[in-house]
C-alpha cells in the first residue's frame, strides 16, 4: 500500500467519502422520519384530547335528569306497554287481514336492485348460450326469489300470498 | 517611494530655480498614490472579513444541520402511552358509559408580575379587560374581575376554561391572564350516582364512594388507563333518581332513597340516596348531602319484614297450611299491646294477613316460630352485620342482641326493634326471591359465573311460595299501587314510624318503604323505594303510608326500566296464584 500508485489512494479516499456521505445522508434521513413520527404522536394526542373533551361534553348534554325533564315538558315519550310487543312474526301477521274484494292496490316502495346484466353476460359467455333469453330468466327467477324468500311485509301485500300466510297462521 | 525619493534631489540640484516646483507636484501625485494604495489595502482587508464572517456563519449553520440531523435529540418528553395515561383512572357504568373522567382543563389564573415586578400587571385598563373577559364568559361577574384586576392581586379568575374560550383569552393579548393546565375530575352526569361514586377532594384522592374504594387503582399508572366498569346502568340509575325525586317533591318527603338489585348476582343496578349532592361543585351544602341513606343509614323498616318472618315460619315448617285461621285480636306482652292500623276482622290466613298487612297474625306467627328461629333466619340474612358493599360508608344495624325475649322475635317479626340500612332489606328480597339464596351486594360488574356463590337461607319451595304471596299483594293487597301491568310487580309496602317523642315513637313521622321485585314468574331485579317522612298532600290522596307514596314510585319506575334491562311488559305471563285465590277474598269478588 505505500507504494501504491496515488490515483489508488485519491479512490480510497473518494470511496471513503462517498460512504460518510451516504451514511450521513442516511441518519438525517432516519431522524427527519423520527421527527415526522414524533409530530404524528403529537397530533395523535392533541385528537385524543379533543375527542374526550368532545365525548365528555356530549355526555354532559345529554344528561339523564336534563333529558327526562325535558321528556316531561316537551315530548312525553313514556314506555312501551305490553300490548306493543310483538312476540313472533305470527303475531305480526295475525295483526294484518287479507285484502277486501274492492280495495285499491296496497301502497309499495320501490325496490332497486342492481341489473342482473353482468351476471347474464358472463353466463352467457361461459355457456356460450345465445344471450337473448338470459335476462328474461334472470328476472323471472329473480322475481320468484323475491315471493320466495322475501320479507312478511312483501308477502303480506300480495294478495294471494298474504292469503297463504294468514291461513297459516291460523292454522 | 524610494524611488520617487532618489530622483527629487537629482533634478533639484540640476535646475535649482525650476526644480521647487516640479518637485511639490512630484510630492503630491506620491502622496495620492500612497492613499490610493491604501484604500485598496483597507477595502481588501475589510471585504476579506465580511467573506470570513459569512464563511463562519455557514460552517456554524452546516454543523447545526449536521449536529440536528446526525443526533435524535428532538424534545422525548414524554412517550405516546404516557400522553395519553389519564391522570386519573375513569369509571365507567356497566356498559361503558363514562361516570367520571380526568381530563387536562385549562383554568384562567391572573399574574400580575407576569410583565415584570415594578409597572402595571397589565398593558390595557383593568376595565377593559374585564369587559373583554365577559364577552367571553357571560356569567362573569365583571365588576369583581375589574376590582380584582385594578388591585393587582393574583388568584384564580376561573377554574375551568373550555379550549376555545382559552384560544379567545389568548387573543386578548395580555400576558397576566395566564392559562396554566390542570387536571379536571369531571362528572359528566352531574349530580347522577353521586353518592356512589363520591369525589376527588382538591389534594387529590377520592372521597366518600367508589372514589375512595378504588383510589389505589385509579391513581396507579400501571392500572388506571383502563377504565373499572362499576355494575351502576346509568339509564336505571337516571330513572331511579328520576322517579325517587318526584315521589319525594309530591309528597315533601324530608329524603328518599332507592335500590335496583340484580337478584341473581347481587350486583347493584342503581343506587339512589336523595337530596344529593354535586361532585363537580362540592361547596358546603354537598357536604352535609353526603350522608348515603341506603348503605349508611339503619330505619325500622317495618312491614316490609313481615314476607320475610312469613318465609321463615313457611321455611320452618310452623305455616304448612296457608289456609289456617290466625287470630286477629290485639296481643298482649307483658304491658305491651300489639295491635293493628286498622281492624280485619276477628281471624285471617297467612295470605290475607301479608294482603291486610296485620301486625297482630304476623306477630303470633313469628311467636311460633320463636325467638332462636327468627333471630336465626335474620343472621343468615346477614342483618347482624353492616351491609355487604364496597362503599366506605356502611351503618351498622341497630341489632338486639344474643338473647332475644319473646316480645323481640314479636316486633322484629313485622319491622320493629330491629333497624337496617335499605339495602339489607334489598339483599334479603333478593334472597327470598331468587330461590333462597343470599348473596352480598356489590357495586363491580360482574363478568358471567362471576357470581359469588352465595349461602341458602331458604328452601326453594318457600322462595317459590314467596313469590306468589308476594304477587298476591300486589294484585289484592297494599300493593295495588305498585302493580306495573305487564311487569308482574310484586313486593310489600312498609310504614313505619321513626323513633323520638314522648311515646317513643312519632305518630307522623313515618318512613315509608316499598320493597318489590319483578317480574314474579321468574324474579329478576329487586326495587326498594324509601321515603323519609312524607307528608300527607293531594298527591298521595293526604295519606302517609307506603301504599300511596313509595309504591307509586315502583309503578312508575319500573315500566322505565324493565325494557332497559331485559324484562319485556307480558300480559300473557304471570306467576300461578291459583291455589292462593280460594284463601283471598278478593279475588273471588
Amino acid at each position: 500500500m505505500v507504494g501504491g500508485s496515488r490515483i489508488r489512494q485519491i479512490g480510497w479516499a473518494l470511496v471513503l467519502a462517498v460512504c460518510f456521505a451516504l451514511l450521513l445522508a442516511l441518519t438525517f434521513k432516519v431522524n427527519a422520519v423520527k421527527s415526522d413520527v414524533r409530530l404524528a404522536e403529537r397530533q395523535i394526542i392533541a385528537a385524543q384530547r379533543a375527542k374526550l373533551m368532545l365525548e365528555t361534553e356530549f355526555e354532559t348534554r345529554a344528561s339523564q335528569q336534563q333529558l327526562s325533564d325535558w321528556n316531561a315538558v316537551e315530548f312525553g315519550y313514556a314506555a312501551p306497554r305490553a300490548d306493543q310487543y310483538l312476540e313472533s312474526e305470527r303475531q305480526l301477521a295475525a295483526l294484518g287481514s287479507p285484502r277486501g274484494i274492492d280495495a285499491p292496490e296496497p301502497v309499495r316502495v320501490a325496490l332497486n336492485r342492481p341489473a342482473p346484466e353482468s351476471d347474464g353476460l358472463l353466463a352467457e359467455w361461459i355457456t356460450g348460450e345465445e344471450g337473448d333469453a338470459a335476462p328474461e330468466r334472470a328476472e323471472r327467477s329473480e322475481r320468484h326469489d323475491l315471493i320466495a324468500a322475501g320479507g312478511l311485509a312483501e308477502r303480506l301485500a300480495s294478495p294471494v300470498a298474504g292469503m297463504a300466510s294468514v291461513a297459516e297462521a291460523g292454522q | 517611494m524610494n524611488a520617487f525619493s532618489g530622483f527629487g534631489p537629482a533634478i533639484a540640484a540640476g535646475r535649482s530655480g525650476y526644480g521647487a516646483v516640479s518637485m511639490a507636484v512630484a510630492s503630491g501625485r506620491v502622496q495620492l498614490v500612497t492613499i490610493r494604495q491604501e484604500s485598496l489595502s483597507l477595502a481588501r482587508w475589510r471585504l476579506l472579513w465580511v467573506a470570513l464572517g459569512f464563511v463562519f456563519v455557514t460552517l456554524l449553520a452546516l454543523v447545526r444541520i449536521g449536529y440536528l440531523g446526525a443526533s435524535d435529540n428532538g424534545a422525548r418528553g414524554t412517550s405516546l402511552e404516557e400522553a395519553l395515561l389519564p391522570p386519573r383512572g375513569e369509571i365507567s357504568d356497566r356498559n361503558g358509559v363514562p361516570l367520571a373522567r380526568a381530563f387536562p382543563a385549562y383554568a384562567l389564573w391572573f399574574n400580575p408580575t407576569a410583565l415584570g415586578e415594578d409597572g402595571a400587571p397589565l398593558v390595557r385598563d383593568p376595565a377593559v379587560v374585564a369587559g373583554k373577559l365577559k364577552d367571553i364568559f357571560p356569567d362573569l361577574d365583571q365588576a369583581a374581575v375589574t376590582a380584582q384586576l385594578a388591585a393587582g392581586k393574583q388568584g384564580y379568575i376561573r377554574r375551568r376554561v373550555l379550549p376555545e374560550d382559552a384560544n379567545r383569552v389568548q387573543d386578548i393579548g395580555e400576558l397576566a391572564l395566564e392559562m396554566p393546565m390542570e387536571n379536571d375530575r369531571h362528572y359528566p352526569q352531574g349530580s347522577m350516582a353521586a353518592h356512589v361514586l363520591g369525589y376527588v377532594a382538591a389534594d387529590g384522592t377520592g372521597r366518600v364512594g367508589m372514589e375512595q374504594v378504588l383510589d389505589a387503582h385509579l391513581s396507579d399508572p400501571a392500572t388506571r388507563g383502563t377504565p373499572i366498569a362499576l355494575s351502576i346502568d346509568s339509564r336505571v340509575q337516571g330513572a331511579l333518581e328520576d322517579e325517587l325525586r318526584r315521589g319525594m317533591k309530591l309528597v315533601q318527603a324530608q329524603g328518599g332513597a332507592g335500590i335496583v338489585l340484580d337478584v341473581d348476582t347481587g350486583e347493584v343496578l342503581a343506587l339512589a340516596s336523595l337530596p344529593e349532592f354535586d361532585p363537580n361543585k362540592i361547596d358546603a351544602r354537598g357536604q352535609k348531602l353526603m350522608f348515603n341513606r341506603v348503605t349508611n343509614q339503619v330505619y325500622e323498616l317495618g312491614s316490609t319484614f313481615k314476607p320475610l318472618s312469613v318465609a321463615a315460619a313457611i321455611d320452618a315448617g310452623v305455616v304448612r297450611n296457608l289456609g289456617r285461621r290466625w287470630d286477629a285480636s290485639p296481643v298482649k306482652v307483658g304491658r305491651f299491646a300489639i295491635k293493628d292500623s286498622h281492624p280485619m276482622g276477628p281471624d285471617l290466613n297467612v295470605v290475607e294477613a301479608l294482603i291486610h298487612s296485620s301486625n297482630t297474625v304476623t306477630a303470633r306467627l313469628a311467636d311460633e316460630l320463636g325467638p332462636e328461629r327468627m333471630r336465626r333466619t335474620m343472621i343468615d340474612l346477614g342483618m347482624n352485620e353492616r351491609p355487604y358493599i364496597e362503599l366506605p360508608a356502611k351503618g351498622f344495624p341497630i341489632w338486639p342482641g344474643k338473647k332475644w325475649p319473646r316480645l323481640r322475635s314479636m316486633t322484629v317479626g313485622y319491622g320493629h326493634g330491629i333497624a337496617v340500612t335499605p339495602l339489607h332489606l334489598a339483599s334479603a328480597y333478593a334472597a327470598m326471591v331468587n330461590g333462597g339464596i343470599w348473596r352480598p351486594a356489590t357495586l363491580r360488574k360482574l363478568g358471567p359465573g362471576e357470581a359469588p356463590k352465595g349461602r341458602r337461607v331458604f328452601k326453594a319451595s318457600t322462595s317459590s311460595r314467596m313469590r306468589q304471596l308476594l304477587r298476591a299483594i300486589a294484585v289484592y293487597g297494599t300493593g295495588k299501587n305498585a302493580d306495573a301491568p305487564g311487569y308482574r310487580v310484586g313486593g310489600k309496602t312498609g310504614s313505619a314510624e321513626k323513633p323520638g317523642g314522648s311515646a317513643g315513637y312519632r305518630k307522623t313521622a313515618l318512613v315509608s318503604t316499598f320493597a318489590a321485585a319483578f317480574p314474579m314468574d321468574r324474579p329478576r331485579y329487586v326495587v326498594i323505594a324509601m321515603l323519609d317522612e312524607p307528608r300527607g298532600t293531594l298527591a298521595s290522596s293526604y295519606q302517609r303510608t307506603a301504599a300511596w307514596n313509595a309504591a307509586p314510585i315502583v309503578k312508575r319506575l319500573v315500566p322505565r326500566i324493565g325494557p332497559l334491562i331485559g324484562v319485556r311488559p307480558d300480559d300473557t305471563r304471570d306467576v300461578d296464584i291459583s291455589d292462593l285465590k280460594p284463601l283471598i277474598p278478593e279475588a273471588n269478588k
